[in-house]
């Protein structure tokens, strides 16, 4: 009955739109694009303007080197193919009197190829040590597609650029907090006004909104007060030596990315395991178990166990850390001389005046954000990419081995026109 | 000598002879695209004219054909995720859901609620971008350009929770199988609800520039209509269809995520003509609004992914999803042998059938509503193609 | 007959030919400094219009010098003659719809004086050039060996013939209103500006005019021939470089420019003030003129961007089911004004 009261107001109303008017309706036209002359517009005036983007922009990937134990899980997942990883195995002494010599990847190039990359973010999801970050800076075109290749050293540079994760929306779960009340899910009352939610929403306190996971928020908050602090005292390195998972990584597993770690594959799952003994002991549990059903919140890292993985980390991720990369930004070149520098550097090169000008630009506005300026070369010439089938397992147990090579040869990088309609 | 009647015969003969019928005129094949600004990318029409009038049209399409049914035969579940995104690249985050879902009625994964819920909300704020960027290449291709920047600009407001939320502006790649990526950043709810009243408010202006605009209603009433009879016949679907008074959307018939749950309604028209359709799009807009609103208001606390095991491993089977796209019933087949990647993934895309039956459609219109006609048959080219 | 300049530094006769050479200078001048500055204008418009800021860097401030770096990107362009073309036709066909704009504003007075030369039958020559440039429209059309050129230079030319004779009738009761063919007498003769007085009269005549003139100048809504998402700028489809820039942007603007002139003389006063009132008799007719230019400029491109367009169908309907008979009834009702109307209320 009501429906069928609806359904005839709304063909009225049709039959009402389809009535030819007289012209008043060019007037009221007319009068909308004239209210609009006078409106504020909202253009964003773009080089000198910025907008500030969303720490979850899916812009540059940055590479957090120390943290790579070229598990080659991010080659062999990429659709693109477009990361390009070498290595070689160091031999280094035993830790104890008489035990066995241990074996170590080192990471000899970590390349990601932007004309390839599709920016889909698998990379960054299956990577289980935290590696790979993505960084909300986007103005790095290239007036050479070789030049878009962008080696680990650059990939590094990026690193200064990556922001903590948003802190989450209320309601979210967050690993080990215990799970809440669920709210009725039945459909709400029609009649409530809508506006009500609007002003609840818009008014509630921050704190209220993390209470329903008590203190657990804290660790999704705590890297931003960490990063703020560590810019403030300028002593940016100091945070990273101690802890293997800095800021940013636990972060970003604090803050639900447990969800990608477990859904990687089982030989990531099995690389984990051996790479991670402390988590593996308290309870991952692998794909073969019946504790896989579990929900991830419950089944996935805890809290506590972050906390032991950031006390006392796997012998193999220990070692990068002694070169910690800094974190936080600092401002230690003045971008007016690294502009000048650059210039100069360019034309000393022989670029024409467009292109040194150019980069000359780009260096002083990576100046002025912080990031340091890596060595970017003018040509590099395209290395052989090695292909991702051929690496390395993650580790010489039989584990991940099988699995690489069940990757089938794929028909090749996609590369979907993507375009406006 | 010649009688006054044969006089009268003689000029009926001179008549005859000049007049419009028996003048040796010949056709003229207009070739329409492949690059055309009214075909949305590299659609391509043989339009055969007489005069300005159509007397035969002929869509000719694949020139973006990317074979995504046979890609997908060798990426797993999460590539693939990204790779429908990028189908219909103005719906991204609708392409995703039928796979997610598909994936976990074969896989008999339990969404959590919330996890639900955002879908919804998600899926919908997607769909008001997609039509309001239909809206503005309406009114573009009719002449208007000014509405055009007006959309943009209601889209960018949405298009920022969605980035925020995300990360990308296009290709979300959100929905995995069991829930979501990650949660929502705080200040979602507040923004979301802001961007789609924000459309909401300004939806008069619209009204007043194309839907009451005397010229708009002239050029579209009445123009290219589509009958109920041959929209069941060609398998049209979405907006186009319930522009025809087919009383048709997925999330109504068969409820997917949490639809039922809220008060919408399903907005059609009777006439089937270029006027129906642009208004079904408009009201679309407010019901998806109406949902996205509900939603914020119920949302239930709780994890956004369910009990996923570890690998998204198939078992042996198959499944059919459809779901309702911005632009109609997106449909996927999936058949599994147990690997990690499907046997078979067939996909029923809505702008491939939709535009089937412009031929019937076009048949004895003019050029220029030929191009009123293209501009209200909402599609994609690259879910034409995909 | 000449010119004799007596200033106390100068003191000398122009002959007539001289006095011709110069204008024709001024005019070959201004009216491409007139068709930059209306662009600039029309960007600037059109971009606030819709919520949109325009040029901005061009130049410095607020991008002033857009138009002018357009105009030398086209020259830089390639001029390229599709194979098929009819070379000789192609390429003399912008000269035709160009010069004829030119031509317009011969006898459009911006002061008392200044004026290139006061034609007798000046609102005749106004409406028979007017027209002219749709013959160079054709010419491009069927030169371009293009099917969409083709069908538009068929619509312009169809568009031409339908609002031609709305024009004509309004400016024939300007003319009967005036009692004079001159457009200096049309322009001495508006004491009060002929959109205000005769009162409704006047603004219908006004609005016809409009509406033929924007049809004229193949403007939304009235774009058929150059319909951008149809037929893909029609005649011009195949134009590149200065060759496009002369028979499109140059003369749309130059047809603009001068139309809004022409309206402002025909029906806002020219460079009258717009009410007999001690005070605004003193401000400058150039000012006055420039402003309600200016106007009338405004007025065309904010319709221009507000509307969709019409089908060349119902623009053909429209001419000749109303505004043929309207203009028809108007160009009575004002011989029965100036027949019948007392002299005691002429203001």
């Amino acid at each position: 009955m009501a429906v069928d009261e609806r359904t005839a107001y709304e063909e009225m109303r049709l039959k009402k739109a389809r009535k030819m008017g007289f012209g008043l309706g060019l007037l009221k036209g007319m009068a909308v694009t004239l209210k609009h002359l006078f409106k504020h517009n909202s253009v964003i005036q773009y080089p000198d303007e910025r907008q500030d983007l969303s720490p979850r922009t899916r812009g540059v990937i940055a590479l957090k080197e120390e943290n790579c134990t070229v598990c080659m899980l991010c080659a062999r997942e990429c659709p693109d193919w477009c990361i390009y990883i070498d290595s070689h195995k160091e031999t280094l002494p035993p830790k104890r009197e008489g035990g066995r010599q241990r074996k170590r990847n080192v990471l000899d190039r970590f390349a990601i190829d932007y004309a390839l990359c599709m920016y889909c973010g698998i990379c960054v999801e299956v990577c289980p040590y935290d590696a790979l970050f993505w960084s909300r800076e986007f103005e790095y075109a290239e007036y050479d597609i070789r030049n878009l290749t962008h080696e680990k050293e650059r990939l590094s540079d990026w690193m200064a650029t990556v922001l903590p994760p948003p802190p989450l929306e209320e309601g979210a779960l967050l690993p080990g907090a215990p799970e809440p009340e669920l709210r009725d899910p039945t459909p709400p009352a029609t009649t409530r006004p809508a506006t009500a939610t609007a002003s609840a929403v818009e008014t509630r306190p921050e704190q209220e909104a993390t209470a329903p996971t008590g203190g657990q928020a804290t660790p999704a908050e705590a890297p931003a007060a960490m990063t703020t602090e560590t810019k403030e005292q300028g002593t940016p390195s100091e945070p990273a030596v101690e802890k293997p998972a800095t800021p940013e990584a636990s972060g970003v597993s604090a803050a639900g990315d447990i969800a990608e770690l477990s859904d990687t594959s089982p030989a990531q799952t099995e690389a984990a395991q051996v790479e991670r003994p402390v988590s593996d002991n308290s309870g991952v549990p692998s794909a073969d178990t019946p504790e896989a059903d579990q929900p991830h919140v419950a089944g996935g890292l805890s809290e506590k166990e972050v906390a032991q993985f950031q006390e006392s980390p796997g012998p193999n991720v220990e070692v990068p850390h002694e070169a910690p990369h800094p974190v936080a930004l600092e401002r230690t070149e003045d971008p007016e001389a690294v502009y000048q520098q650059v210039l100069q550097e360019q034309k000393d090169k022989g670029s024409s005046p467009q292109v040194a000008e150019a980069r000359a630009k780009v260096a002083r506005v990576k100046a002025e954000r912080g990031i340091k300026r890596g060595p970017t070369p003018m040509h590099v010439d395209k290395p052989v990419p090695s292909a991702p089938t051929k690496g390395q397992p993650a580790e010489p147990e039989p584990g991940g081995a099988p699995e690489a090579k069940d990757i089938e040869p794929d028909p090749g990088p996609v590369a979907p026109t993507d375009g406006e309609a | 000598m010649a009688t006054t009647e044969d006089r009268f015969t003689e000029t009926d003969d001179l008549t005859n002879q000049m007049s419009v019928e028996n003048l040796a005129t010949q056709e003229m094949v207009l070739n329409v695209g492949p690059q055309h600004p009214a075909t949305h990318g590299v659609f391509r029409l043989l339009a055969t004219i007489d005069g300005e009038i159509l007397t035969d049209a002929e869509p000719v399409i694949g020139y973006m054909h990317r074979g995504y049914e046979k890609l997908v035969e060798a990426r797993d579940y999460r590539q693939i995720t990204n790779l429908v995104s990028r189908m219909d690249w103005l719906s991204g985050i609708n392409n995703e859901l039928p796979l997610a879902l598909a994936i976990e009625q074969l896989m008999g994964l339990e969404v959590p609620p919330r996890a639900q819920y955002l879908r919804v909300i998600l899926c919908e704020m997607n769909r008001i971008l997609n039509h309001l960027m239909f809206f503005a290449s309406f009114g573009a291709e009719l002449g208007a350009i000014t509405p055009t920047f007006y959309a943009f600009r209601e889209r960018e407001d949405i298009q920022r929770v969605m980035e925020d939320t995300t990360g990308g502006r296009m290709h979300f790649g959100f929905f995995r199988p069991g829930g979501l990526k990650e949660d929502v950043p705080r200040g979602f709810y507040a923004s979301a609800l802001a961007g789609v009243r924000q459309v909401i408010d300004r939806l008069p202006d619209y009204e007043n520039l194309l839907v009451g605009n005397e010229i708009f209603k002239g050029r579209t009433i009445d123009v290219g209509v589509l009958d109920k009879q041959t929209a069941f016949n060609y398998g049209v679907s979405g907006p186009i269809a319930r522009g025809s008074g087919i009383d048709m959307d997925v999330r109504k018939d068969e409820p997917y995520l949490v639809y039922d749950h809220f008060d919408w309604e399903v907005s059609t028209a009777p006439n089937g003509d270029c006027f129906d359709r642009f208004w079904v799009l408009v009201h679309e807009v407010v019901e998806s609004a109406k949902i996205v609103e509900q939603a914020i208001e119920g949302i239930p606390s709780g994890p956004i992914l369910g009990k996923v095991p570890r690998v998204v491993q198939i078992p042996e089977g198959e499944a059919y999803i459809r779901t309702e796209n911005p632009l109609g019933e997106l449909g996927f087949y999936l058949i599994s042998d147990g690997d990690k990647k499907p046997y078979r993934m067939k996909i029923r895309t809505p702008s491939y059938n939709n535009v089937s039956c412009l031929p019937a459609v076009l048949r004895g219109t003019l050029v220029s509503d030929m191009i009123a006609i293209l501009g209200s048959f909402f599609f994609v080219l690259g879910d034409i193609d995909r | 007959m000449g010119y004799e300049v007596n200033l106390p530094f100068l003191e000398f006769t122009f002959t007539a030919w001289q006095i011709l050479i110069v204008k024709l200078l001024v005019i070959l001048t201004v009216v491409p400094v007139g068709a930059l500055a209306g662009g600039y204008a029309l960007h600037k418009e059109l971009g606030h219009l819709q919520h949109r800021l325009g040029p901005m860097y061009a130049g410095g401030f607020h991008g002033w010098a857009q138009t002018l770096a357009d105009g030398i990107k086209f020259i830089y362009k390639e001029d390229i003659i599709p194979a098929s073309a009819d070379k000789r036709v192609f390429t003399w066909a912008p000269a035709a719809i160009f010069v004829p704009v030119l031509m317009l504003f011969l006898v459009i007075p911006i002061d008392r004086s200044l004026i290139v030369e006061d034609l007798d039958v000046g609102i005749f020559y106004l409406l028979a050039i007017g027209s002219v440039g749709v013959i160079g429209t054709l010419m491009a059309g069927w030169a371009s060996a293009n099917k969409y050129a083709l069908i538009g230079a068929v619509r312009g030319a169809a568009q031409l013939i339908a609002y031609e004779l709305p024009i004509v009738l309004t400016a024939a009761a300007v003319a009967m209103l005036a009692g004079t063919l001159s457009i200096v007498g049309i322009v001495e003769a508006q004491d009060w500006p002929f959109l205000l007085w005769p009162p409704g009269l006047g603004f219908a005549l006004f609005l016809v005019f409009l509406i033929g003139a924007i049809a004229e100048m193949n403007l939304p809504p009235f774009d058929m021939p150059v319909a951008e998402s149809e037929i893909i700028t029609g005649a011009f489809t195949e134009y590149s470089g200065m060759r496009f820039i002369f028979a499109f942007f140059f003369a749309e603007m130059g047809h603009i420019v001068a139309f809004s002139g022409i309206a402002t003389t025909l029906f806002l006063g020219g460079y009258r003030p717009i009410v007999p009132w001690g005070p605004l008799e003193h401000i400058p007719g150039i000012i006055w003129f420039m402003g309600k230019l200016f106007f009338m400029f405004f007025l065309i491109i904010w319709i221009r961007f507000t509307f969709p367009r019409l089908r060349e169908d119902q623009l053909q309907k429209l001419a000749w089911k109303y505004l043929i008979p309207v203009s028809l009834v108007l160009v009575l009702a004002t011989g029965a004004w100036v027949l019948y109307a007392p002299e005691s209320i002429w203001p």
